[in-house]
């Protein structure tokens, strides 16, 4: 005990002298014994800290009472601002009507819907399911965003009453839209509160945070506790939303990335205490203003003030309290699943050459026409740009499939690689550049996860969506990493043995052709970790940590080795995403680039290798998709909405893409015998499930049943003993 | 004899709710020693707390006379002690059979004996009877079986101590019966069991030695035939049909 105070002490020193040394050396020329600066920093501090502190207490009340984690929170409140923009300015309805209409009935609406069709089907879903969906419909709810309101036209909303000038408070004016915005925060917070302690509802929505199942036996009606939470969840989105978009701008990204900032102020909130929410909501809208009044981080660090909310999401998760190996939460699934023999393995490598292969070559057919996959070099290019992708992907199968552990930072890795890659040998076409570059992104990937591995799995991938902002934000676009005035090319093409693989962008065969055999390799080489041990070990951790640990299994170190891996991979791709565009620029990688690759993994199954194969054809399908139908410009958003969809079908189709095609194809292959076996059992019980299903709709069943018709039924279902196993129905029916 | 394995003492306390209150077990080779009482009287907390997963208040739990109260579950599993669980913890993403090789392959890390993973999991397969079923999925098994892997994973550690928390529950009659003998050929090879059970004939059977917990407290320790003469017990939990039915 007196050791876990002690190392929280230290965290909290380091913290604070790290901190105190970033503030001194950025400190810029406001001083901070000026009154006059003193009230803009609060003044602007609490009225951002008040609409953080909405958003964020809605998030942490839904979370609360399902379970579910709701990355879409703030793109459903970028939805609702551009949504309430379109209401009042465009159709010119009255503000408090048109606040109405976007909160009172949109907003909710929203809510009740996503619990009826998603939500509620999640509630005992995985965790990698329960994030990829609602990640999923954060991408769906920005496409949609930018799809209706094209982000080419500029949009302002109004401050309220931008006329009047407001109250002056220290010599610093707090005009009307602030002292609103924390009046309403202070009436959510206590009507929040109100509604959670003082109303029938919120007693059992605080009900179910404690024991679903024991509310549920108490009379509280469990559809609607969710689909209430899910409408609060909104409308403070929502709320949220309109009150910050006069601040930031009607821009969807910098709407939907305040996820982070409710992220992080859900951490301090141990994503349960509301009043936490709110303070943790506060305490970054003040460290917000705070730097931009007195802080000035140079041009170097340019945007560090950006990456705020994700340093303060990671100094939240080194406090937070060790998880506790819970027993009781293994989840059975009902999958059957055959290991991959070498051969097998081996074979699907070639046949992956070979497709690409012929691709590349123009002797497939159908893909040589002057549209639709074309074999230009345009489609080369993108082709090549497919499979980088695919290999980011196939470093998240261990990561995420087997090990369990969800990360969204491997394309940020990438990111460092291809940038690192630059400077460490791309720029001669080295390949111990590629080592060098791996073994610096094995220990990256392991930082990244070090505070969040002692934690529950949602919190490493909160901090992994943090750390991609942080990367974004702050690291790639330092210029002793990237160059901002070089945009030349920085990298030369790959000598290996004597050879020289083109990466010529007017043709990029030999390049493609070089990267499927890497996928391939790459591919094989997971096909026989899976049947390692350590594969076993990080399947068996993921599936009952409690039971690893109880037969000798060092969860950290176990955990270390698949984050040290999957960086080392996800380096290696940066590697050759650097090769592939050749030129870098500092806005390549923004974190919302990088959900696409893990959502369409997700989708396709993110246990098996070949899914990464998979889900590159999925990412190239939707510029395909698109030339296909002329590039409308309802199109525009696919390569957003596209993996955005593919993930919330999830909710209803969880092992993923490859896993079902598995299921129904496998059997096709001559040596499969125990497939085709597998099927017709399968189909056999699906057939035992639907019995009489038609036969009843045949004959018109409908209650009350008569005697003829239960009879005739048994009849044609050749039922004989029916009464005999249910004595007490049937006899009912037939009195 | 010395017990291999005991706890002194144990207070575990959730905010006001004593869950276990100085309760003291005592655990020896070479036999079954059986912990009863009736639902939440804390036996689970008990196996938590011996097997890492849970911090006790206080007290302290010895192995070989080695205060590990500290040492974390994977370190309690380098001494010996292996357990099942109430509810299944069983990893069902894999086969039957490399459920067991895992706990086999982790053995590698402390055990120097030189044994192979693969040969331990046949044999193992083979006397828990699971080699038919030994290429499922875990996920797809029935309970019983399901419960039976999760044996045999204990099993695979090569343990000295092994906690059993109501290994007959999804059993039918004829599974119980073969698992209380496969128990007895364990434990004449030397193992230590420490069994929760409901099943009072399976426990009166297999239990040389029984402590009774109930609301988190010790009431009474000794032999079968004792606990089942003892007044307390009887008003506490087994109730007198109970014993006569199981004696």
């Amino acid at each position: 005990m007196r050791f876990k105070l002690n190392s929280r002490l230290i965290s909290a020193a380091v913290v604070g002298l790290i901190l105190a040394f970033v503030i001194n050396k950025s400190w810029g020329s406001a001083s901070f014994f000026d009154s006059k600066n003193i009230s803009t920093f609060l003044v602007v501090g609490v009225a951002l800290g008040g609409i953080y502190a909405i958003t964020a207490g809605g998030l942490v009340v839904t979370y609360a009472t399902t379970g579910i984690f709701n990355f879409a929170h703030a793109a459903i409140g970028c939805f609702l601002a551009f949504f309430y923009w379109q209401v009042t300015v465009q159709w010119h309805v009255p503000t408090l009507l048109g606040i109405f209409i976007t909160l009172g009935i949109v907003a909710p609406l929203i809510g009740i819907g996503l619990d009826r069709l998603i939500m509620r089907r999640l509630r005992d879903a995985a965790l990698v399911v329960q994030l990829m969906v609602t990640v999923g419909l954060m991408l769906t709810f920005m496409g949609v965003t930018l799809t209706v309101w094209s982000p080419k036209t500029g949009r302002t909303l109004d401050h309220f009453y931008q006329q009047s000038k407001g109250i002056e408070i220290g010599s610093v004016v707090a005009t009307w839209h602030r002292i609103i915005t924390v009046i309403i925060a202070l009436v959510v917070a206590v009507a929040l509160r109100w509604l959670l302690y003082r109303t029938r509802l919120g007693i059992s929505m605080r009900a179910v945070v404690d024991s679903r199942s024991l509310a549920g036996l108490t009379g509280a009606k469990p559809s609607i506790i969710s689909g209430a939470s899910w409408a609060l969840g909104c409308m403070t989105a929502g709320l949220a939303g309109i009150l910050i978009a006069p601040e930031t701008g009607l821009v969807v990204e910098n709407l939907a990335l305040i996820i982070i900032v409710a992220a992080a102020a859900a951490a301090i909130a141990q994503l349960k205490s509301i009043p936490m929410a709110f303070a943790g909501g506060l305490i970054i809208g003040l460290a917000t203003s705070f730097s931009t009044t007195f802080l000035s981080f140079g041009t170097d660090w340019n945007y560090a003030g950006e990456a705020i909310p994700s340093v303060i999401l990671f100094i939240a998760l080194l406090f937070l309290p060790q998880a506790r190996l819970e027993t009781g939460k293994v989840r059975l699934t009902k999958r059957t699943e055959r290991l991959t023999k070498p051969w097998e393995a081996g074979l699907g490598g070639v046949v992956l050459i070979v497709i690409v292969g012929a691709w590349a070559n123009g002797w497939i057919p159908w893909f040589t026409g002057t549209t639709f996959g074309e074999r230009s070099a345009v489609w080369l290019g993108r082709g090549a740009g497919f499979l980088v992708f695919g290999l980011i992907m196939l470093s998240l199968v261990p990561l995420i499939g087997w090990a369990g552990q969800v990360s969204f930072a491997n394309f940020a890795i990438a990111g460092i690689g291809a940038v690192l890659f630059s400077h460490f040998g791309g720029q001669n076409g080295d390949p111990i550049g590629i080592v060098l570059v791996m073994l610096v992104c094995a220990p990256l990937g392991l930082a990244i996860a070090l505070p969040a591995l002692r934690l529950k799995g949602l919190y490493l991938a909160l901090a992994t969506m943090a750390f991609a902002e942080f990367t974004d934000k702050v690291i790639i676009r330092h210029p002793s990493m990237l160059d901002p005035s070089n945009s030349g090319v920085l990298y030369k093409p790959l000598k290996i043995l004597g050879f020289s693989i083109s990466t010529d962008t007017m043709d990029r065969k030999a390049f493609v052709m070089f990267l499927i055999i890497t996928f391939a390799s790459l591919f094989f080489m997971l096909e026989m970790l899976r049947r390692s041990r350590w594969a076993r070990r990080w399947i068996a951790m993921s599936d009952s940590p409690a039971a690893s640990a109880t037969i000798g299994v060092n969860l950290t170190t176990t955990k270390m080795v698949v984050f040290m891996l999957s960086g080392a991979m996800a380096g290696f791709a940066g590697c050759m995403l650097g090769l592939q565009t050749g030129a870098l620029r500092v806005d390549s990688f923004p974190m919302f680039v990088g959900l696409p690759i893990v959502l369409l993994l997700a989708a396709q199954g993110v246990r098996y290798p070949i899914a990464a194969f998979m889900g590159a054809i999925g990412l190239a399908s939707f510029p395909a998709i698109s030339e296909l139908f002329g590039n409308p410009t309802w199109l525009t958003q696919l390569a957003l909405v596209g993996p955005g969809i593919a993930a919330i079908v999830m909710a209803y189709r969880p092992e993923g893409g490859v896993f079902y095609a598995g299921r129904d194809l496998a059997g096709l292959l001559p040596w499969r015998q125990d497939a085709r076996e597998e099927k017709v059992l399968l189909e056999a019980k699906i057939r035992a499930e639907n019995i009489g299903k038609d036969e009843i709709n045949d004959l018109g069943l409908t209650r009350p049943f008569t005697a003829e018709k239960v009879s005739q039924l048994d009849r044609i279902l050749d039922v004989t003993d029916a009464l005999d196993e249910h004595p007490t129905t049937p006899r009912k029916v037939m009195s | 004899m010395t017990p291999i394995l005991e706890t002194k003492d144990v207070v575990v306390r959730f905010g006001v709710l004593q869950a276990v209150s100085r309760a003291s077990i005592e655990v020896i080779e070479g036999r079954v020693t059986g912990l009863i009482g009736p639902n939440g009287a804390g036996k689970t907390t008990c196996f938590n707390v011996i097997t890492g997963l849970q911090e006790p208040t206080s007290g302290k739990v010895l192995f070989e006379g080695q205060d590990i109260t500290n040492k974390n579950p994977y370190k309690r599993a380098r001494l010996g002690i292996a357990r099942t669980f109430q509810k299944l913890e069983v990893f069902g993403s894999l086969s039957a059979r490399e459920n067991i090789l895992v706990a086999a392959e982790q053995r590698k890390t402390w055990d120097r004996s030189g044994f192979s993973p693969a040969a331990v999991c046949n044999e193992i397969l083979e006397k828990t009877g699971l080699s038919d079923v030994s290429e499922f999925m875990v996920g797809t098994l029935p309970t019983g079986t399901a419960r039976l892997v999760e044996l045999a994973r204990a099993l695979a550690s090569n343990p000295r101590v092994l906690l059993l928390d109501e290994p007959s529950s999804g059993l039918n009659e004829e599974e119980t019966a073969d698992m209380a003998a496969l128990l007895r050929t364990f434990v004449a090879e030397g193992l230590a069991v420490l069994l929760v059970e409901h099943d009072m004939s399976f426990v009166m059977g297999t239990c040389e030695y029984i402590h009774v917990l109930d609301f988190g407290t010790i009431i009474a320790s000794g032999t079968p035939p004792e606990v089942q003469a003892n007044s307390a017990v009887q008003a506490a939990y087994l109730g007198t049909e109970t014993v006569e039915e199981a004696s």
